[in-house]
């Protein structure tokens, strides 16, 4: 009955209880920020809305304390907060209710305040500001709809002349397009006018409009790039050859794959590819505006994604460029 | 009308037992030995099955919250349910459950068979009274095993849900996360909470199966019907006053 | 060493603490059954009473009644002149019953159930409890199984065992509910020398539940026997070589008449 064994191990059983009991007790107590109690401020506000005891308090987003309690003062709601008393408050900042997420749970928050204002004593009661919540907002929504309504039925009113308030607005239009009817077709012969001599090329916006050379020195550039794009092409068409070569186990890849020259080949046509689209890019207002050929902007477009695929196969140097680029090839 | 009748005969005997064991306590130190062989039997001899229960509570709790959360976002709160189930309701319900399957049975089939062969009738004749030898051992081991029993069920469960909350494909949170909702959002009074209902489940569980192991008449069949009733009783009262200790501690 | 006679008294001042037992107008029911009939008989401080009687007749709960496992329907059962069912008694009075299955504790070993008593009572120090379970066991021709548990017993080991155990106790009134029916001879004869040592040396009280004739001849002081819940005959056993009872020279002098069996004759 007195085992001696079984005492141990029973105490042993004990202690272990006591240790887990105390580790969880560190844990969840060390993931507070209130170790001691902290000191109060009282906050009060027009409504706590969904504000509970416990709810946290933050300053900046962090954690600086909880909810002690709430309670009704006269015709106003306040809740006492629990701030560490590592953290001290300014006697400007100022604290609302925030909602952090739709099922209602709220936090205080406390903004920081001016750097030179004086801190906040326990005790003292801190400024407040009341933040709109969900259902306020939507019943604000709510009465801007009857507003609009009633607005635009004003309008309405306004507009098509009720008899009572005069003429309405259209009516008025109207009236002052027949006063001023000699003004403005004045103003529309000048209009004409304009337009007519930018047609003949002159003037800047003329000559730019109107200037075929200029559309022609686009129109090479944009060859030139295609020419580029069909190097670049069959260049990925020898590659995916390789790439070919290599799935059908030709056992060209170790050639490939540690030949250092051609790494640096590849890499070399990449930087070509890449001097090209990026003049594209550069370009990419005028050439938007002026590529007819829609087929050639989609070419480029493709290469230039591939391009940029190879590139980032290419980011590394050494022979184990080359698997990347294989690799970029084969998919 | 007769069940009515057994049932307030038997809440009277117990409250009877639980008063003659409570005065006998300051003979514990006395009853050292009886006290630790209780204490092995009913802490360290059951561990290893609530260990094994609750990791897998913890691990379905964290799948099946994980299975619900998929389509909802914060799957880190997960951490934070398992927590508090475990802590403040299946951790000590289902050490208290096992406590009535591997203590509260063998209680009332010892002490039965005590009734029934007499033994309780000697220790009666050498005035030994059995509520101070054989039930306030065991009530007092038990108040003393309930919270490391139950601790402990809940770390294993909550690293069981971690576990799982991490190398399941749909779930996949790490466990610093599952942690850290549990450590900002619970508190050591949910883990207490959960300590004090094991407390008050195991000291009634022990109480009723002694109280039934000891009122058994009649031959040794009876000694089965006895276990039947002690674990049916304390399975009952378990999830009756699991509601009302809830009640009382919010 | 085994003789008892020659042990040191395990008793303190036995004289002045024998205890007496009466019985008024007992009756027992067990729900509809009447088991004690109005039984009255009392048993002088230092007497050996040998209660006498078929199966089933009810002895074994008259002595349940004495240390007040069983409450009296109606009628009195006085140890030491104060109701036996009193706490008083309890605390005051050594009683020790040998159960007739023993009622041994099957946990313990049969050492430890010898020093149970002593050790919850604080009688001595461990050594000194130690002294008086080994001798109560060499008394008992026990001494080699001190360390078995009750399972490892044979019936009649376990009645020696429940005798010893309730000499450990050193009881002032004692109770045997049949200690020798499943002895042998020699063994059945050593408890009847027990029984007449405590009373002779010790002063102790003893009412012995037995269908042993020699041992009810030899060491009773009066013998009792009980029939069919009633007692039907009170007298020194010298009284029993010629009982006036038919049913008592029945039960004391069976015949065995193959012609006329007795379960024939019921049946008619
Ligand atoms: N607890 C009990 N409940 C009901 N009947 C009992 C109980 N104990 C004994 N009896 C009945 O009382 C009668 C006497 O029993 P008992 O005293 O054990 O007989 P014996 O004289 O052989 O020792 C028997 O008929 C038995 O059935
Ligand atoms: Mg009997």
């Amino acid at each position: 009955m007195n085992n001696p064994q079984q005492a141990a191990r029973v105490g042993l059983f004990f202690l272990l209880g006591v240790a887990l009991t105390w580790v969880t007790f560190e844990t969840l107590s060390g993931g507070k920020i209130l170790k001691d109690d902290g000191y109060r401020l009282i906050a009060g506000f027009e409504t706590l809305k969904e504000l509970k005891v416990g709810d946290e308090v933050r300053m900046a987003g962090v954690k600086i304390g909880d909810v002690a309690h709430t309670r009704l003062a006269g015709r106003r709601a306040e809740a006492v907060l629990r701030i560490a008393s590592s953290v001290k408050i300014k006697s400007d900042a100022h604290a609302s209710i925030i909602m952090a997420g739709l099922i209602g749970s709220n936090y205080i928050g406390i903004d920081l305040g001016s750097a030179n204002a004086p801190d906040l004593p326990p005790g003292a009661e801190i400024q407040t500001r009341s933040t709109p919540d969900l259902n306020s907002v939507m019943t604000q929504i709510g009465e801007m709809g009857k507003k609009l309504e009633a607005a635009l039925g004003n309008l309405g009113g306004a507009l098509s002349g009720d008899g009572q308030g005069g003429p309405g607005l259209l009516q008025k239009v109207d009236l002052l397009v027949t006063e001023n009817r000699e003004n403005l077709s004045k103003a529309t012969a000048n209009l004409q006018e304009i337009t007519a001599k930018v047609n003949r090329g002159e003037g800047t916006l003329g000559r730019m409009i109107n200037d075929p050379s200029l559309h022609d020195d686009l129109v090479a550039s944009i060859a030139e790039i295609k020419a580029g794009a069909t190097e670049a092409k069959t260049f990925l068409a020898n590659a995916q050859s390789i790439v070919d070569e290599v799935k059908a186990g030709k056992g060209a890849i170790g050639a490939l794959v540690f030949d250092q020259k051609a790494g640096d080949d590849l890499k070399a046509s990449i930087a070509n590819l890449r001097a090209v689209s990026d003049k594209i890019a550069q370009d990419e207002g005028t050439l938007g505006k002026l590529l007819s050929d829609d087929s050639i902007l989609r070419d480029a477009q493709a290469i230039m994604k591939k391009a940029d695929r190879a590139l980032d196969g290419m980011d590394d140097t050494g022979p184990i460029t080359a698997v990347g680029v294989i690799a970029n090839g084969l998919f | 009308m007769r069940t009515l009748n057994r049932v307030l005969e038997g809440i009277g005997s117990t409250i009877l037992l639980l008063l003659r064991s409570v005065a006998y306590l300051p003979t514990l130190p006395r009853q050292f030995g009886r006290f630790v062989e209780q204490c092995y039997l009913i802490g360290y001899t059951t561990l290893p099955i609530v260990a094994i229960l609750s990791f897998f509570i913890g691990s379905v709790l964290a799948l099946q919250s994980g299975y619900a959360a998929q389509n909802l976002g914060p799957k880190q709160f997960i951490g934070l349910l398992v927590g508090l189930t475990m802590a403040r309701e299946l951790g000590p319900v289902m050490v208290a459950v096992l406590l009535t399957g591997r203590v509260g049975s063998a209680i009332a089939a010892e002490l039965a068979s005590m009734k029934v062969y007499q033994e309780i009738d000697a220790l009666e004749t050498m005035n030994i009274p059995p509520a101070r030898m054989l039930v306030m051992p065991r009530l007092a081991a038990t108040l003393f095993m309930m919270p490391v029993l139950t601790i402990i069920a809940d770390l294993v469960g909550w690293f069981g849900g971690a576990i799982i909350a991490k190398y399941t494909s749909f779930i996949a949170i790490e466990p610093a996360s599952y942690f850290a909702t549990m450590r900002q959002y619970m508190d050591f009074d949910d883990v207490l909470n959960g300590l004090i209902k094991a407390e008050v489940f195991g000291f009634v569980i022990v109480l009723v199966c002694c109280n039934i192991g000891l009122n058994t008449r009649g031959g040794p069949r009876e000694i089965g019907a006895a276990v039947t009733r002690a674990v049916v009783a304390s399975l009952i009262l378990i999830l009756v006053l699991d509601y009302f200790v809830t009640k009382a501690l919010m | 060493m085994a003789d008892p006679q020659t042990t040191r008294n395990p008793f303190t001042d036995a004289e002045s603490q024998a205890v007496g037992v009466e019985i008024h107008d007992l009756s027992k029911r067990f729900g509809q059954v009447e088991v004690l009939k109005q039984i009255s008989f009392s048993v002088a401080p230092g007497e050996i009473f040998v209660l006498m009687g078929p199966s089933g007749s009810g002895k074994s709960v008259l002595l349940k009644h004495i240390v007040a496992l069983e409450k009296p329907t109606s009628g009195r059962v006085l140890v030491d002149g104060r109701e036996a069912a009193s706490e008083e008694i309890r605390e005051t009075v050594r009683m020790a019953l040998v159960f007739q299955a023993g009622a041994l504790f099957n946990s313990m070993s049969v050492y430890d159930n010898l020093a149970l008593y002593p050790r919850e009572h604080r009688v001595t120090n461990e050594q000194g409890i130690r002294e008086k379970v080994m001798r109560a066991l060499q008394i008992l021709s026990l001494e080699n199984a001190h360390q078995k548990y009750p399972s490892e017993l044979s019936g009649g080991m376990k009645k020696r065992v429940a005798i010893a155990r309730a000499l450990v106790m050193e009881p002032q009134l004692m109770l045997y509910d049949e200690p020798t029916s499943e002895l042998d001879p020699v063994m059945s004869a050593t408890i009847s020398e027990i029984i007449a040592t405590l009373k002779e040396q010790y002063h102790v009280t003893s009412i012995v539940v037995s269908h042993d004739r020699e041992l009810a001849l030899n060491i009773a002081d009066r013998v009792g026997i009980l029939m069919g819940g009633r007692l039907v005959f009170l007298g020194p056993p010298a009284e029993l070589a010629q009982p006036k009872d038919p049913r008592v020279a029945d039960f004391l002098n069976p015949r065995i008449d193959l012609q006329n069996p007795r379960f024939k004759q019921l049946e008619t």
